[in-house]
């Protein structure tokens, strides 16, 4: 027992007290965080601020007015600042700002203005260019043909002031028509303008449109109905989404649900691969430096491959444990929402893990000892990575359809049922229970005879130089020993 | 007293291939056994058997009492011929771990490592990595991890090779040191003078099979001279060896660089044979020689010498090696 944990603790060691372990483990979240944080800032960064002009045909003559007043200077203003509001709210809504509140110092409203300027700095500015309601409109569309979108100081004065965009307003989008409906509108826009751009151009038209509608409409005014009161009923509703949990109501967090079994597959794959390819490499290291057989002269070829299954295997749990407490850390503490991670859910990661992990690490374990290097490993590595990599690629598929007749199959795969297991265990909807145990169990039946073969492979392999064995050789070996 | 290691019909096949055929064999404790054999004869099958490493087929098989080396790893010290060392890993903290496999404490493992580097002239190379080191050094460094836990055992598979002359020497007197301490010392050379020069008792194995097993005392007045050496005049030539193969007596006559190797029949005497011998051919010099191991094992195992020399050709490639031992043991 004592030649085992020596061998496990060298295995560990020399794995994990390592700059590149260590560099490896810490950087790969930092990583993360900072690509997603600059995916965040790239998202809120819209480069420099577009200037030009939106031409207008009013032929209806009657929404020009609305359109001055929102394409002036203090409407801007005050969509700006509505938008930046909406944008604050809906941030406070998150788990991420709820949790925000209560620090101190985070002051909302400071953050409000803040974005609100940030909007309205970063954002078009477009000024309205009226044109006669009889213009010529294939004339009117060539200076939107050659418009050249250019930021603000870039354009050069000769083409300062692009025509971004054309609006045609035809009569009957405002007035009725004799059938009771009304009109559409045409919008010729700039090549290469913004969509983001092309809404708002088009959501303010619409608007006062509407208004013009409700303005003029003659059957509001015989119905006796006051268009402020009508412009409220139109208006659209606010919703506000809420997730009914045991523990009470919780905001409702969209996409987060989806990405928690996700996020424990991830983490257990990175934790077995990383310990299965590392024990693959001290193995195949310890056979190529020819340093085997000075081990097998103290230790038993299986108390040597056992003390280095369980090293690795604390190398795994180290980075489960490092990864996963980062992960419920900042779900717990930063999003406030424990009910996203179930105990029950933990507990499956860590069943679920050994069971991965005991069987990559036997396969390892074997192919490490029968090959001389690690170019000969590479073959005999490829159906197992297959293997493992297979979840990984299908789990939206298992996310989605967590009960479907193909992730019930694969349940029970030996080699990809942990990684589905845990998709499906981490997801919303729930597993029937007679599955679990039964995927436990071929789970253990299967590392069971992985060890079993990896041992005798081990054994032989160890001490065997020369030609790459085969799978026919393999299983000779399996057999023979 | 007790044997250190007793086989008896232990046997072991490779696929089809026999690696060691019912091989019987007993190692006394306290002695220094060279285990000789060409490449390929099954000395490293015999000794990763005495190891537990692999198992045999069949037969028995007691080292230091116990059915099994694996009961009794920590008293045995093992020198592999697949030898390495990790070579990240530093001298010293390798040394320490090997200790430490061996069932070694604690306490002074640190202190004897070094003392045993410094041994070795390796003193200022505890926090170097293995990697740094040269392959003879490496050598060193593995021998010390055969012997670092005062084993009663010590099996060492071709200690010698890689090594050069001063190295040698060095080993050589380590080796004779273990010898002297009262421990058990078996080494396997493919290289029959090394076994000669160093070892108390002799066991030789060819084709899986034992050859020749005993006290190399006993060896050398078992094996009367039978070969008479001949320089010649003038350079030899064929006609020469042909003359001196048709003598009566004479078993057969094989050409050496420096003159004639005359066999003679187990029967004849090597006065006459001698005498005819300077009779026929323009001699220098005549000599009636010891045998050596090569010689005895040619003729333990018969058939034709040629054929033997050809399948022992890399020994002949050591006679170099040869001379530079006994320039330096001189």
């Amino acid at each position: 027992m004592n030649k085992i944990f020596w061998v496990a603790w060298r295995e560990f060691a020399t794995t994990v007290f390592t700059k590149g372990f260590l560099i490896g483990v810490i950087m790969t979240p930092l990583m993360l965080l900072v690509v997603i944080g600059a995916m965040a800032w790239l998202k809120d960064f819209k480069g420099p601020r577009i200037h030009g002009t939106v031409a207008v045909i009013d032929q209806s003559g009657m929404v020009t007015a609305g359109l001055t007043k929102r394409f002036s200077p203090e409407e801007l203003q005050k969509e700006t600042e509505a938008s930046a509001k909406q944008a604050v709210e809906q941030m406070q809504k998150t788990p991420v700002g709820e949790a925000m509140q209560g620090v101190p110092g985070a002051n909302m409203e400071q953050a409000a203005g803040m974005a609100a300027s940030q909007i309205a700095a970063g954002g078009p500015q477009l000024d309205l260019e009226v044109l006669d309601s009889a213009a010529d409109i294939e004339k009117e569309k060539e200076p939107v043909k050659i418009a050249e979108i250019k930021a603000e100081g870039e354009a050069d004065p000769k083409s300062a002031n692009p025509r971004l965009a054309l609006v045609v307003i035809p009569a009957d989008a405002v007035s009725v028509k004799p059938d009771g409906k009304f009109g559409g509108i045409q919008a010729y826009f700039a090549q290469r303008l913004d969509g983001e751009i092309e809404d708002k151009i088009e959501r303010r038209v619409q608007e006062a449109i509407i208004d013009a509608r409700i303005e003029n409409d003659k059957r509001l005014a015989a119905a006796g109905m006051n268009p402020t009161v009508v412009r409220d009923i139109v208006a659209r509703p606010a919703v506000e989404s809420k997730t009914l949990t045991k523990s009470g109501e919780k905001k409702s967090l969209g996409g987060l649900t989806m990405l928690v079994p996700m996020g424990f597959m991830m983490l257990m794959m990175i934790s077995v691969m990383t310990s299965g390819s590392s024990l693959l490499t001290t193995t195949v290291e310890e056979k190529s430096s020819r340093v085997m057989e000075v081990l097998l002269s103290a230790v038993s070829p299986m108390q040597l491959m056992t003390g280095k299954i369980i090293g690795q295997m604390g190398v795994g749990l180290l980075i489960l444990a490092v990864y996963s407490g980062l992960g419920v850390g900042s779900v717990v503490f930063l999003l406030k929402r424990m009910d996203l991670i179930s105990t029950e859910s933990l507990i499956y990661l860590v069943i679920f893990f050994f069971i991965a992990y005991f069987l990559v690490a036997s396969l390892m374990a074997a192919i490490g000892s029968a090959v001389n290097d690690m170019r000969e490993a590479q073959t005999l590595m490829t159906p197992v990575m297959l293997l493992i990599m297979l979840p990984w690629m299908i789990w939206f598929v298992i996310q989605r359809a967590p009960n479907s007749p193909l992730a019930v199959t694969l349940s029970f795969v030996p080699g990809m049922n942990p990684f589905i297991m845990v998709i499906r265990l981490c997801g919303s909807e729930p597993v029937p229970t007679w599955q679990i145990p039964v995927a436990i169990a071929v789970g253990v039946v299967s590392v069971v005879i992985a060890a079993w073969a990896a041992a005798k492979v081990f054994r032989i392999g160890a001490l065997m130089y020369g030609k790459p064995p085969d799978f026919k050789t393999l299983l000779r070996w399996i057999r023979m020993a | 007293m007790q044997n250190a290691i007793e086989l008896k019909g232990v046997h072991k096949t490779f696929g089809s291939k026999v690696a060691v055929r019912d091989l019987d064999l007993v190692i006394p404790t306290g002695s220094l056994c060279g285990f000789i054999g060409p490449n390929g004869a099954g000395k490293t099958t015999t000794i990763r058997m005495i190891m537990s490493i692999i198992f045999p087929d069949r037969g028995d098989l007691t080292v230091l009492g116990k059915k099994s080396a694996v009961e009794s790893k920590d008293r045995i010290g093992y020198l592999p011929e697949e030898r390495g060392v990790y070579r990240k890993m530093k001298v010293g903290p390798f040394l320490v771990y090997l200790g430490r496999l061996k069932g070694m404490d604690a306490a002074g493992l640190d202190t004897k490592v070094k003392d045993w580097l410094a041994r070795v002239g390796l003193g200022d190379c505890f926090k170097k990595k293995c990697e740094e080191l040269s392959k003879g050094m490496q050598q060193k460094v593995q021998f010390i991890s055969a012997v670092l836990h005062d084993p009663e055992l010590i099996i060492l598979d071709e200690p010698f090779s890689g090594l050069d002359p001063v190295n040698r020497r060095m080993l050589r007197d380590l080796i004779d040191e273990q010898h002297k301490a009262g421990r058990t010392l078996i080494f396997s050379t493919h290289a029959m003078f090394e076994a000669e020069q160093l070892c108390e008792r002799i066991f030789m194995i060819h084709r899986g099979e034992k050859v020749l097993d005993g006290p190399l005392d006993d060896i050398w007045s078992k094996y009367d001279p039978r070969c008479v050496f001949v320089e010649t005049i003038a350079a030899t030539d064929d006609a020469m060896v042909s003359i001196a193969g048709s003598l009566p007596g004479v078993r057969e006559a094989i050409q050496d660089p420096r003159g004639i190797d005359v066999r003679m029949r187990p029967d004849a005497d090597p006065g006459p044979v001698m005498a005819a011998l300077a009779q026929r051919l323009p001699v220098r010099r005549v000599e009636l020689k010891r045998p050596n191991l090569e010689d005895i094992f040619i003729e333990l195992v018969g058939g034709s010498a040629a054929a033997i020399r050809a399948e022992l050709s890399d020994l002949n490639g050591t006679a170099d090696t040869t001379a530079a031992m006994q320039d330096t043991s001189a």
